[in-house]
This record gives C-alpha cells, sequence and structure tokens, in this order.
C-alpha cells in the first residue's frame, strides 16, 4: 500500500502554498515531512487529509482516488484540541465512532490505549484536568484508536517530557512495524532520522528535497574529515585555509578530493594524535539548513 | 448516515447535560406551577375572610350640595360600584383629599353642580374606570329624573332605561380576542427558543474553533453529517423543553382548572386548535433550521471564544428585526397586510409571519404549502451552506473574515 501525491499546488491570496509537490509515502515506511514554518507542511497534509481541495494534481492510494469514507486515517494535528470539558473515555469513543468504528469496538480500543499510555485512571476525568503532557496522550490516541492504515503525526513529540518522548518512539515504531504507512511532520530533527526513511524538504511551498534519507546523505562528496584535538591550534597552523572550526569541538578539514582521505586521516594521526578523526557525512540537521537556506537565497 | 447519528448522540447527550437548559426548564416549570396556582391559594385566603363586611373594600365619599342630594347621589353610586364601600362624606372636599392622601378613603366624587362632580383619587391607575362609571350612571340618573319631571312613572322610567337591544355577532373566521394570546404566547416561545439555541450553537461551534477541534473533527467526519447533526440534535433539545414546559403547564392548569373557570383568556391559551399545534411544530422545525444553520457558520467564522457574541450580532439583529416585523401587525390585529403576506413567504421571517397569519386569520391551504415549500427548501440550502462554511473556518484564523473574503473562499474551493 502507498499513498501517492501527484503534482499538488494550492494558492491563498495569491501565494502559492503549495506548489507542484509530489511524492510517495509507502506502507511499513515512514516519510518524513520538513520545511521551516510556512513551507507548506500543514497545507500538504489537509490536501492529503481532503479538508482543502488542491487546484491542480491529486492523492491516490495505491494509484486509485483515496476514498476517504473507506480508508482509515489517523491524525494527531500540530495545533492541538480536544473537548476540554468532557470526559476523557466519551470523547475518545466519539472520535472513534467518527472515524468508522463500533461503539463496543471503539470503547475497547479506548480502553486498551487509555491503559498502554497509563492514562486509564482519568478515563471519566474531564479532558482539562490532565497536565499537558497527558493531554498530549490522549490527542495521540485519538489518532490511533480505530486502527487506521495512515497515520499523519504533525510535530508528535512537541509537549513531552523525555519518558513520555520514548514510549511515544516505541508506539510509532511498532506502527511501523505493523505496515501503516506513517508521515511525519517534525522540526526535531533527531526523531525524523530515526525514524523516516525517506524525507521530503519543502521550502515556500516547492518540493527542494526529496529521496531516501541515507542515499542522500551518503551522496555528500566525502572530501571533508572532522577531527577532534586538544592541538587545535597546530592543526588550523598546518592545514591554513582548508582548516574550519565545525562546532566548538570539532575542526573541518577539507580535502581536495575523497581518494585522498585515507593518507589524511593516517598523516593527522601521525602528526597530531586526535581524540576522534572521522569523515563528514552530513546531518539531517546540516541538509536541511542548507536545502532551506539555499533555496531562500536563490529567491 | 451512521456519522449523522454518531454527531446527533453526542451532541444531544451534551445538551442534555448541560446546566444552564436544565436550569432554565426547571425555573420555568416552577414558575409556571407557582403563576397557575396563585388563584388557588388568594381565593382560599379570600373566601376565609369575605364575610361581607365593608371593611375589605376600598371607601368611596360622596360630596353633594346638601344633605338629601348627597344620599339620593350616594345611592346612585353604590348601585354603579359594588366594589366600593360608598359612603356620605359628610366632612368638606378638603378633609377628603386628606383622607384619600392618608389612606382612610379610596376616592371622592365631590359635586360642584347638580351636573358636574370631581374625582378625587390618590394614585390613578391605568385602567381606571370610575369616571367613566360614574358618568354613566348619573347620565341613567339624570334620564330617569327627567322622565319622571315630566310625569313618567318610575317604574315605567326604570324599565324603559334598563331596555337593552341585543346585537348577535357570528364569526365566519376566527376571534383575535382568544387567537391572540395562544399565538402570542407561540410566537414569543419560537422567539425565545431560536434566540436561546442559536447562541448556543454559535458557541459551541466557536469553541471547537479555538479549541482546535475543529481540525480533528472537519479530517474525521463529513461536514455536513456534522451540522446538521448538531442543528438537529440542539431542535431536539428545544422541542423537548418547550414539551416539559408546556406540558407541566397544561398540567398546573388542569389541577387548578376549577379557580380558572371566569379567565377567558388563560382558557383560551390552553385551549389552542390541534391544527395549530401541528402547524407550530412545522414552522417551528423549519424556522429553528434556517436560524440555528446560520448561527452554526457564525460560529465558524471566529477564531476566539471571546468574539462569538459579537459575531452572531448580524444574525440575530435580523432575527430581532423579522420578529418586530411579524409583532406589530400581531399586536394590532392587522395579520392580512400586504407587508405580512411578503413576510410569509421569506423564509426569515415567514415560520412568525406565517403562523401568525394561520393562528388569526384564515390562510388558504395553498399560501401555507407554497411557504412551508420556500422554508423547506432555504432551510437545506441554508444547512449545505453552513457545513461548507464550517469546513472553510478551519483556514479562518487570525483576523475575522469579511463575508466577501467568505464567499471567495467558498467560490474557490468548488472552482478546485
Amino acid at each position: 500500500m502507498a499513498i501517492e501525491v501527484n503534482g499538488i499546488s494550492k494558492t491563498y491570496t495569491g501565494k502559492k502554498a503549495v506548489d507542484n509537490v509530489s511524492f510517495t509515502a509507502e506502507a511499513g515506511k515512514a516519510l518524513g515531512l520538513l520545511g521551516r514554518n510556512g513551507a507548506g507542511k500543514t497545507t500538504t497534509i489537509r490536501i492529503l487529509m481532503n479538508v482543502i481541495r488542491p487546484e491542480s494534481g491529486h492523492v491516490t492510494l495505491d494509484g486509485k482516488p483515496i476514498n476517504y469514507d473507506k480508508v482509515r486515517i489517523g491524525y494527531l494535528p500540530e495545533e492541538r484540541g480536544l473537548y476540554a470539558k468532557k470526559e476523557i473515555f466519551s470523547q475518545l469513543v466519539y472520535f472513534a465512532r467518527l472515524k468508522g468504528m463500533e461503539r463496543t469496538d471503539a470503547g475497547r480500543s479506548v480502553d486498551r490505549w487509555l491503559e498502554r499510555v497509563g492514562l486509564a485512571e482519568y478515563r471519566n476525568k474531564k479532558l482539562e484536568t490532565l497536565s499537558k503532557g497527558n493531554q498530549q496522550k490522549v490527542q495521540l490516541i485519538t489518532a490511533l484508536a480505530h486502527d487506521p492504515q495512515i497515520i499523519i503525526l504533525d510535530e508528535p513529540f512537541s509537549g513531552l517530557d523525555p519518558v513520555n518522548a520514548m514510549m511515544l518512539e516505541e508506539i510509532v515504531k511498532e506502527q511501523i512495524a505493523q505496515g501503516k504507512i506513517v508521515l511525519f511532520s517534525s522540526h526535531q530533527m533527531n526523531y525524523i532520522e530515526e525514524f523516516c526513511d525517506d524525507i521530503v524538504i519543502l521550502n515556500r511551498g516547492s518540493r527542494v528535497l526529496y529521496g531516501n534519507l541515507r542515499e542522500i546523505q551518503r551522496s555528500y562528496p566525502r572530501t571533508k574529515l572532522l577531527v577532534r584535538s586538544d592541538r587545535a591550534d597546530e592543526i588550523r597552523a598546518a592545514y591554513g585555509d582548508a582548516c574550519r572550526d565545525y562546532d566548538r569541538d570539532l575542526l573541518e578539514i577539507t580535502l581536495a578530493d575523497a581518494g585522498e582521505k585515507q593518507a589524511a586521516m593516517a598523516r593527522l594521526v601521525e602528526q597530531f594524535s586526535p581524540d576522534e578523526i572521522r569523515v563528514f557525512e552530513p546531518s539531517l540537521n546540516d541538509i536541511f539548513i542548507e536545502y532551506t537556506q539555499e533555496a531562500e537565497e536563490t529567491k | 448516515m451512521s456519522r449523522f447519528r454518531t454527531v446527533f448522540g453526542f451532541e444531544l447527550s451534551s445538551y442534555l447535560k448541560n446546566k444552564v437548559i436544565i436550569g432554565v426548564t426547571i425555573f420555568l416549570v416552577l414558575a409556571s406551577a407557582i403563576m397557575l396556582s396563585f388563584p388557588r391559594f388568594t381565593q382560599g385566603v379570600g373566601s376565609g375572610t369575605d364575610t361581607g363586611a365593608s371593611a375589605d373594600r376600598p371607601v368611596m365619599l360622596i360630596i353633594a350640595g346638601g344633605e338629601e342630594e348627597t344620599a339620593r347621589m350616594r345611592e346612585v353610586f353604590a348601585g354603579a360600584f359594588p366594589g366600593y364601600d360608598v359612603r356620605e362624606a359628610g366632612v368638606t372636599a378638603e378633609e377628603a383629599q386628606e383622607q384619600i392622601r392618608s389612606g382612610e378613603a379610596g376616592c371622592a366624587f365631590v359635586f360642584t353642580a347638580p351636573d358636574a362632580c370631581t374625582y378625587y383619587v390618590d394614585n390613578l391607575g391605568m385602567n381606571d374606570t370610575a369616571p367613566r362609571t360614574a358618568a354613566a350612571a348619573l347620565q341613567a340618573e339624570r334620564r330617569r329624573s327627567g322622565m319622571i319631571e315630566n310625569g313618567v312613572a318610575p317604574e315605567k322610567a326604570d324599565e324603559i332605561l334598563a331596555g337593552t337591544v341585543s346585537v348577535e355577532t357570528v364569526k365566519l373566521g376566527k376571534d383575535q380576542s382568544f387567537t391572540f394570546f395562544y399565538t402570542y404566547i407561540m410566537i414569543f416561545s419560537l422567539y425565545m427558543v431560536i434566540l436561546m439555541y442559536g447562541q448556543m450553537i454559535a458557541t459551541n461551534v466557536a469553541n471547537e474553533k479555538s479549541s482546535r477541534t475543529m481540525e480533528l473533527l472537519v479530517t474525521s467526519v463529513n461536514t455536513n453529517a456534522m451540522i446538521f447533526g448538531k442543528v438537529l440534535a440542539s431542535c431536539l433539545v428545544g422541542f423537548l423543553q418547550l414539551g416539559v414546559i408546556f406540558g407541566s403547564s397544561i398540567l398546573f392548569f388542569n389541577l387548578n382548572k376549577e379557580f380558572w373557570t371566569g379567565n377567558a383568556i388563560i382558557s383560551s391559551i390552553f385551549n389552542p386548535p390541534p391544527a395549530l399545534l401541528l402547524h407550530l411544530l412545522l414552522f417551528f422545525f423549519l424556522g429553528f433550521l434556517v436560524y440555528a444553520f446560520l448561527y452554526g457558520a457564525v460560529g465558524s467564522t471566529v477564531s476566539r471564544l471571546e468574539d462569538a457574541n459579537t459575531a452572531v450580532m448580524p444574525v440575530t439583529m435580523l432575527f430581532m428585526i423579522s420578529f418586530f416585523l411579524v409583532f406589530i401587525p400581531l399586536a394590532s390585529g392587522d395579520v392580512e397586510s400586504t407587508l405580512m403576506k411578503i413576510c410569509s413567504f421569506v423564509p426569515f421571517t415567514s415560520p412568525m409571519a406565517m403562523f401568525t397569519r394561520i393562528g388569526m386569520s384564515s390562510v388558504p391551504p395553498i399560501e401555507i404549502a407554497i411557504s412551508v415549500m420556500i422554508l423547506a427548501l432555504s432551510a437545506l440550502l441554508i444547512g449545505f451552506l453552513s457545513a461548507r462554511i464550517y469546513r472553510a473556518g478551519v483556514l479562518l484564523y487570525g483576523v475575522k473574515p469579511t463575508p466577501a473574503q467568505i464567499i471567495s473562499m467558498l467560490k474557490k474551493e468548488k472552482q478546485a
């Protein structure tokens, strides 16, 4: 099963919110949808969810138009929202039933999820009595209780403490392992790197990068070395312009040719006995900044 | 359909647990119980003390020129004012006024000439008919004296004056003096229920929007099912509430029926024609839908709950103007004016205008059918439009959109 987004475009008040964006999200994999604020992620998700219609392009599931009444989609919106003054159990059952579940199945599933996230004791309490993190967990149940085939998680980790974030990580991994299509939008790059096989980076409504994350990372020329050493000043002096500070601890040395890297590493070890030395491979954060800044500068 | 039932059930249970609705219903049931049982208590108290003593009745003082004339006038006034303890004053006009001010006497008639007198009273009531009653009594007395002076025997004079002319009225249509009250009560109930539930729907939707629950709702369910479920649930609760209030009023009226036998108005309120009740249900239902959908649509255009009250103002104004357009002819009885006829076919006024005409006049069935058809169609169209505005509402955050912006957004969505 795969959901295909084909060339979708949407304009708001003369400004292209999404411009000819295409990508495919496959079952059993997570796709990371990235972009700066206002890049068009939410509009893309809303088009995917059929809340708004694109001016051009279309969304298909296994090549056919999506029947939104039949396909089960779980959505965790970035702007969380539930009925603050209603009981947790009754509103969770309501949302599961709106997504097509029978009352008894919905009740059982909600109880199972409340147990799973450690909120069973609050079952009959009003939502407003819970802490923000716990409300976030209740919100997550609305996205998962009806056993969706497609899961869209928009900033799922915001507001969660490390323990709850770990629990959510486990849940997301389980869902991926169960063969669900998971679409993941977040600014926390470490989570995207951990879960997502594929990424799409949007900038000002356009797709600026799309593909398998590992392949993208490997596609960078391996001409840079990162070195950590107490003798940083000596290394700087030895390499001149080819050396710059990567961060507080690391120096970045640019080589003329990737073929030199083994010899260059051996030389560095011999001359300066560094604590750490490795070939530079860009993190998702580096890639994200590069593509969103680069695209910005070319505008 | 199952999604509609889910929304309907959820909203219904929310409304039935709503403390404002429960509170208002209990208050109105208690108020009607007290009001309708009132004569039972007042008459009960009255019968214990009413021994025929004149002390209970207000004192009316008569002052005329000379003792004999005063006695004759007292007799005339005693006949005309059985509710008063009519006394020969035996005091001057100034002293009589003092007695009225101190509360010793209720009022006084002071004759300044055989044919002219002055009425003294402390606070003149809005419906004080004493001067007119006095004038009629004096007029009759004057005629009687005149006839006697001209040789007519007193018995004959009394017989002539007692003679009455009867004019019989046969009503072919409706008697507005009776239909007015129940039509008024029904129209007013419709007004109150639409205003109360309309505001509630708008607040409910605005709350969903401001809490961002709407985003989850529109991605879970068709907005037609959403808005129709919400509005029909509130409509059913409105019906139930009116049913409980009117049902308990009928019960309390029947429990106290014997104390209301003399009151034709109250009796008429509790005996409306069954056909009119059916028309009430029909026009109430359709009228409620038209306005409730509008309130729902307006609620989805605001971003913050605090803005809901100002956002609903145009709908409330439209409704109030419609109400007064109908209420004024209803109060004056001129329900067949051209304006009322036009209002009977305009969906915003027809629930009240056509219902008023049906209640207080005779309307051809074809006109009723056309009015119902226009109203039903409009309710449906406004419902679908409201569902689309609700859906577009998810995108309308920040500054409150103008109607033109909403229309252009809906057009674009349709084209796309």
